[in-house]
């Protein structure tokens, strides 16, 4: 295990990561609306060791109850719409909401009408968009940080 | 005379016979023909149709019980009849009362555990129910196509090379293949081949997709067994290689890489040269971590006969790609793929190929050495812009074959005048499904994501 772990020490010091809001967490409820897995997969490596993102107290947590950011990647479709509404309705005040990818901003939407509902907006207020197809962990990284100054 | 539908159920019947693989059952969109896919035994392609009768056609999961899945999807989205298919639960039809779409379970202490759509994590949605009895998973009921988008619908109709977008962003973990898999199919229907270097640069493609894949379902293991050192080492290594697929194709997962009848894609002898180079380290490293987890006993423990999926059931379901051959099913589409670059390719399996959670585990690993092989081989001159050429009869009909990172993936194309009339795509992970409801019964409700991760399927282009 240990030999695992030294190749890993170096890696997060070789980014440029901006210098977040000292101190502060975020609790962060992911909820996939419709997307293609790409947003997932760049989100997922946001706690790889390139980027470790637990290190500025960002964590994705296992339920809306205890959560202050919504994150929602993907186009809402007509199936996840109710269950994103209800994600949302579980969260407690203050929350803010993450639009992250194309899809989830309303870009180049594919699908039938339908099935289809649109933006994450169309459904619940979005405070933060995050574009990119999909975005980079580095750019879902800087703009996570804009929230940690919020809920500092 | 026989019925029009006895001498279809023959014809099934014979091409089960003569060993012929089923890839797919379609409705087309007028509803008037059912269409099944058959693969022979040297990998060309076949489609079987029979006319729709009064809104019905005789079911044939009596005799290919893979199609299971595929008639119910034909069920809820064309409204056809599968006559013998009973009872034809809904599949994607998400309005259906719980007692139609599940297995009905009873006994004493039997109670349900519902999960999802949403999950705890960074995970896709799905929703799985489980009936369980203590701790032990007695059945469970996937409920997928959340993220139904009617890709397949909204195909219809544009051009072939606009078709492609419907395809290739289905689904961000299997892109290529998909995309690989509607090229194909489209050449065939305009009567074009591949030229060599068309094949080298998208077997390149695809190799490239199955490593970042691969390297992170390795990791994906790692967690589901909450091995947090053999994790982290392995997703190190798949933000390796999506930097290295940026730098060739400016897409992290090669998205717009494929194209319909060409390749733009020009690399020079130094970006070769470097992507060869930044291959071995990964190959290297890779080899190192891998080393460390195989000489890890509690890890390998953890892996053993779990989540068993018996050769039987992998033939019987259809189970295709890594998961077949980690069954002891040695089949691989890359065998005979004369549209793509693998000239004198054998599957690979473990020398102990049980269909356990380590067997696939062990499985990824091989297929990943062999990707970097093929990689090396391949990379070894500058790649230039190729295209394809009109050599052979157009088709109305085609259908393309890739095997992809999580197995076979079909992609139909039926089109008239250069339009997409009908799109069909049935990926690997389509076909793995059921297989994984399959091996988790019998096994504890704690195991399933353990189990699920072992064969890693996506959602995304599942649901379409």
């Amino acid at each position: 295990m240990i030999t695992l772990l030294r190749d890993l020490r170096h890696l997060r010091h070789r980014l440029n990561l901006s210098r977040p809001h000292p101190g502060g967490s975020l609790a962060i409820r992911h909820c996939d609306a419709g997307s293609c897995n790409g947003c997932e997969h760049e989100l997922t490596l946001t706690a790889s060791p390139y980027y470790d993102l637990q290190r500025y107290g960002l964590n994705i947590v296992a339920s809306p109850r205890h959560a202050d950011v919504l994150l929602v990647t993907g186009a809402v479709t007509s199936r996840m719409h109710e269950a994103l509404r209800t994600a949302y309705h579980a969260m407690p005040e203050p929350r803010r909401v993450a639009a992250v990818g194309e899809c989830a901003l309303g870009q180049d939407l594919l699908g039938t009408p339908a099935e289809i509902i649109g933006a994450v907006d169309t459904v619940i207020p979005v405070d933060l968009r995050i574009p990119g197809c999909p975005p980079t962990p580095e750019v879902i990284a800087e703009a996570l940080f804009g929230l940690l100054a919020w809920r500092a | 005379m026989t019925p029009p539908g006895d001498a279809y159920l023959d014809r099934i019947a014979t091409a089960v016979a003569d060993g012929e693989q089923f890839a797919g059952l379609y409705a087309t969109s007028d509803r008037q023909m059912v269409r099944t896919v058959w693969i022979a035994a040297d990998g060309t392609p076949r489609p079987e149709s029979i006319a729709v009768v009064d809104g019905s056609v005789p079911s044939i999961v009596g005799l290919v019980p893979a199609a299971g899945w595929d008639e119910r999807e034909a069920h809820d989205s064309y409204r056809i009849e599968f006559d013998g298919h009973q009872p034809l639960r809904p599949l994607i039809d998400h309005d259906a009362p719980l007692e139609r779409w599940t297995v009905p379970i009873r006994g004493q202490g039997t109670y349900q555990v519902a999960v999802g759509p949403i999950h705890a994590g960074v995970i896709e949605s799905g929703h799985f129910r489980f009936h369980v009895v203590g701790d032990r998973i007695l059945h469970v009921d996937a409920q997928l196509f959340y993220k139904h988008r009617g890709l397949e619908k909204a195909a219809e109709g544009s051009s072939l090379p606009d078709g492609m977008a419907f395809v290739s962003r289905a689904c961000a973990g299997c892109s290529v293949a998909n995309a690989l898999a509607y090229a194909h199919a489209c050449e065939q229907v305009s009567g074009q081949r591949p030229t060599d270097e068309l094949r080298r640069v998208r077997t390149i493609l695809a190799e490239l997709e199955r490593v970042w894949n691969h390297l992170n379902d390795i990791a994906a293991v790692c967690a589901g067994v909450g091995l947090a050192a053999g994790n982290t080492t392995f997703a190190a290594l798949t933000e390796r290689a999506r930097r290295l697929n940026a730098t060739l194709t400016e897409h992290r997962f090669l998205f717009g890489a494929v194209h319909f009848g060409h390749s733009p894609l020009e690399w020079t002898s130094d970006t070769v040269q470097a992507t060869a180079t930044e291959l071995a380290a990964l190959c290297s490293a890779a080899t190192r971590g891998w080393r460390e987890l195989a000489f890890n006993t509690s890890f390998q423990d953890r892996l053993l006969d779990i989540g068993v999926l018996d050769p039987a059931d992998a033939s019987r379901l259809g189970v295709v790609g890594p998961a077949a051959r980690a069954a002891g099913l040695a089949d691989d589409v890359r065998t005979h793929a004369d549209r793509l670059c693998y000239g004198g390719f054998l599957p690979v399996s473990p020398d102990r190929a049980t269909g356990d959670v380590r067997s696939r585990f062990e499985q990824r690993g091989l297929e990943l050495w062999q990707s970097f092989t093929i990689l090396d081989q391949l990379l070894d001159r500058p790649v230039l812009p190729s295209r394809a050429t009109g050599e052979t009869d157009p088709q109305p009909i085609a259908v393309g074959i890739v095997e992809s990172p999580r197995g076979r993936t079909t992609c139909a194309v039926e089109a008239v005048d250069g339009r997409v009339s009908r799109l069909h795509l049935r990926t690997g992970s389509y076909a793995n499904w059921p297989a994984v409801t399959a091996a988790a019964a019998g096994n504890l409700l704690p195991d399933f994501p353990l189990i699920n991760k072992s064969f890693e399927l996506c959602y995304a282009c599942v649901d379409r």
